[in-house]
């Protein structure tokens, strides 16, 4: 089972990079869950996301980086704040997919409490219904590496 | 067309305890006055409807499993149903956990409360766990926190307009959904697709199937915690969803099944490679589940918790890989006239024992079986229908289709060329109840995997 993985890895032919170190914590705020499969998928081995660096934590508590899916509903507003609030400062937060930026699903607006903007300070923005995974892993690198050296959580 | 018969109070309990129910849902009658309905399935789906004048209607919890039907209907038509009492709230989400939760008590017992924000790269959702030590007594989901209103906003618009606010309920089950709706609506309108418009949605809905069943499979290692499983079926469920955006031009097939569309033929020698690289996935697949099967670490985490026996999955109205994985050979698409699949049987593994490893293995013999069918489907030019508009008309519809996880039952009542009221019923909510039971019959750090051995969409749940 192994050495068929390892030929997955040689048959993409992936580049590796130097390592930077930045922990993403996930926030489904809503979302169709296409944004989670894609995601899990960005670390898998076909585009293993973790050669540039990038590690999925467990808890918001040891994150550099927020990343929301989904529109933002009413019932998921307080654990979203919440998540915010148990980061770690410097902290940033990325809107992954269409949805927390305002587009997307086509939901009720009694039921949604976004675009992410209104409820959080936005500095990444990762288009797509869903974003592929070669767009999150893309959307993450050249979003981090444009915030202004301080910012960067390396 | 789906006729709706609306019987009296007095007669309703009867005449639903005597039909193969599919599901209940609340809607506003002709008259302003709400209702509730339920779907008849059989081999033409009908609706039965009761008036709830004033807002009561008797219920029907001790004679089906509708009692989260009943709890939504409460919540979001204000209805109370005579007899399920107490009344625990389950799309809204009162602060006093005396209005949602289940009551435990007893020495030692004290709750466990989990999401919705999970450790892992999953949907919110919130779990509490009622235990002693680790022993579960009972499990309370509460889910709904993604809900999006996705009906209400899809209600009082075109067909067209509703099917678009409706395909993003739910990523894993986008093609099911997308077919359960555009039968449901072609079946109030009175039309029924052309053999073309079959054979396309049945491949895309068993591309699905694909996929989601690699994933879960997947999945389920990821919760032993054997990654090189994990990351093997991983690159297996990437390949064909590479197949699903060269035929479709999308990697989860949004919008590709519409009223008005299908995707066309890709040519002979696209569609030959497409179906020689499914084959071959398929085959892979196969051989790394012979590997699995003898990984004793494996054997011995899935196998005995989550039992969910044949017994259980008629008391809990499960449906789909979970019910099969109990030996209950019970699969929509055994009766489909609106899709194609033509002396169709459904399987059951060859370990029926409810368990974590019986729905682990009825993964793998569906995967071989929606191989099969995918082979067979691509090995001829994809003729859909021509577009044609939907028209204008008044009528109810029912769709039903398999999706991954069980029968999916889409309800839309269409007036004057406009949804009144749509109803998307899908496996996973029919199965939500029975994992929370599965989780009493499992110690505490076994339900990930648990819930994983079902992978149920929240996001189709909640919509």
């Amino acid at each position: 089972m192994l050495t068929r993985l390892a030929r997955v890895r040689r048959a993409v032919g992936l580049e590796r990079r130097p390592p930077a170190s930045c922990a993403i914590r996930l926030v489904d705020a809503g979302s169709c869950n296409g944004c989670e499969h894609e995601l899990v998928a960005t670390g898998g081995p076909h585009h293993d996301l973790q050669r540039y660096g990038f590690a999925i934590t467990a808890s918001p508590r040891h994150a550099d980086v927020l990343l929301v899916s989904g529109p933002v509903t009413t019932r998921m507003l307080p654990a979203l704040l919440r998540a915010y609030a148990a980061m770690p400062e410097p902290r940033l937060v990325a809107a992954l997919g269409d949805c927390p930026l305002g587009g997307g699903v086509d939901a009720h607006p009694d039921e949604v409490a976004g675009p992410l903007e209104r409820v959080l300070p936005v500095d990444i923005r990762i288009p797509g219904c869903p974003p592929t995974p070669g767009q999150i892993a893309e959307g993450l690198r050249v979003g981090l590496a444009a915030l202004p050296p301080e910012r960067r959580p390396w | 067309m789906a006729g709706i018969e609306r019987v009296g109070a007095d007669a309703w309990r009867d005449r639903v305890a005597r039909g193969n129910v599919a599901g209940l849902h609340a809607a506003i009658g002709p008259d302003g006055t709400p209702e509730v309905r339920a779907v008849l399935a059989g081999e033409t789906p009908r609706l039965l409807a009761v008036a709830a004048p004033g807002g009561v209607v008797p219920t029907l919890v001790d004679l089906l499993p509708a009692g989260w039907d009943e709890r939504e209907a409460a919540d979001l038509y204000g209805l109370r149903f005579e007899g399920h009492d107490p009344h625990r709230a389950l799309v809204h989400h009162p602060d006093d956990r005396d209005l949602w939760a289940t009551p435990v008590v007893g020495s030692d017992v004290h709750t466990v409360p989990v999401g919705p924000v999970h450790a892992g790269v999953i949907e919110s959702g919130h779990f509490l766990f009622h235990v002693v030590g680790e022993r579960v007594l009972h499990v309370d989901a509460r889910l709904f926190h993604k809900h999006r209103g996705l009906e209400r906003h899809a209600e009082g618009r075109s067909p067209e307009d509703a099917g678009r606010v409706l395909s993003r309920v739910c990523a894993g089950c986008a093609v099911t959904n997308a077919v359960a709706y555009a039968a449901a609506t072609e079946d109030a309108l009175g039309r029924v697709p052309g053999e073309g418009t079959r054979r396309v949605r049945t491949l895309l809905i068993e591309l699905e199937r694909m996929w989601n069943h690699l994933n879960d499979v997947s999945q389920i290692c990821a919760g032993v915690g054997l990654a090189p499983g994990t990351m093997l079926f991983a690159t297996l469920k990437e390949r064909v969803q590479r197949v699903c955006a060269l035929l479709t031009g999308h990697r989860f097939m949004f919008d590709a099944v519409t009223l008005a569309s299908a995707p066309g033929d890709p040519g002979d020698a696209a569609r030959e490679a497409m179906r020689a690289e499914l084959a071959a996935v398929a085959a892979d697949a196969a051989t790394a589940a012979r590997g699995l099967l003898f990984d004793t670490s494996l054997r011995d985490r899935t196998s005995g918790p989550g039992r969910i026996d044949a017994d259980a999955v008629r008391e809990l109205g499960v449906v789909g890989p979970a019910a099969r994985a109990a030996g209950v050979a019970a699969d929509s698409r055994t009766d489909a006239p609106r899709l194609w699949y033509p002396g169709f049987a459904a399987v059951v593994p060859p370990t029926p024992a409810g368990d974590v490893a019986a729905r682990l293995e009825a993964r793998w013999v569906e995967l071989e079986q929606a191989a099969g069918i995918v082979g067979e489907l691509l090995s001829a030019p994809l003729r859909p229908d021509a577009p044609a508009d939907t028209g204008t008309g008044t009528g109810h519809g029912v769709g039903i289709a398999e999706s991954p996880r069980g029968r999916t039952v889409c309800t839309v009542e269409i007036r004057g060329g406009t949804v009144r009221r749509v109803h998307l019923r899908t496996g996973s909510y029919a199965n939500w109840p029975a994992v929370a039971v599965a989780g009493t019959r499992a110690i505490l750090p076994d339900f990930p995997l648990v819930n994983k051995s079902f992978e149920l969409c929240y996001a189709c749940v909640d919509r």
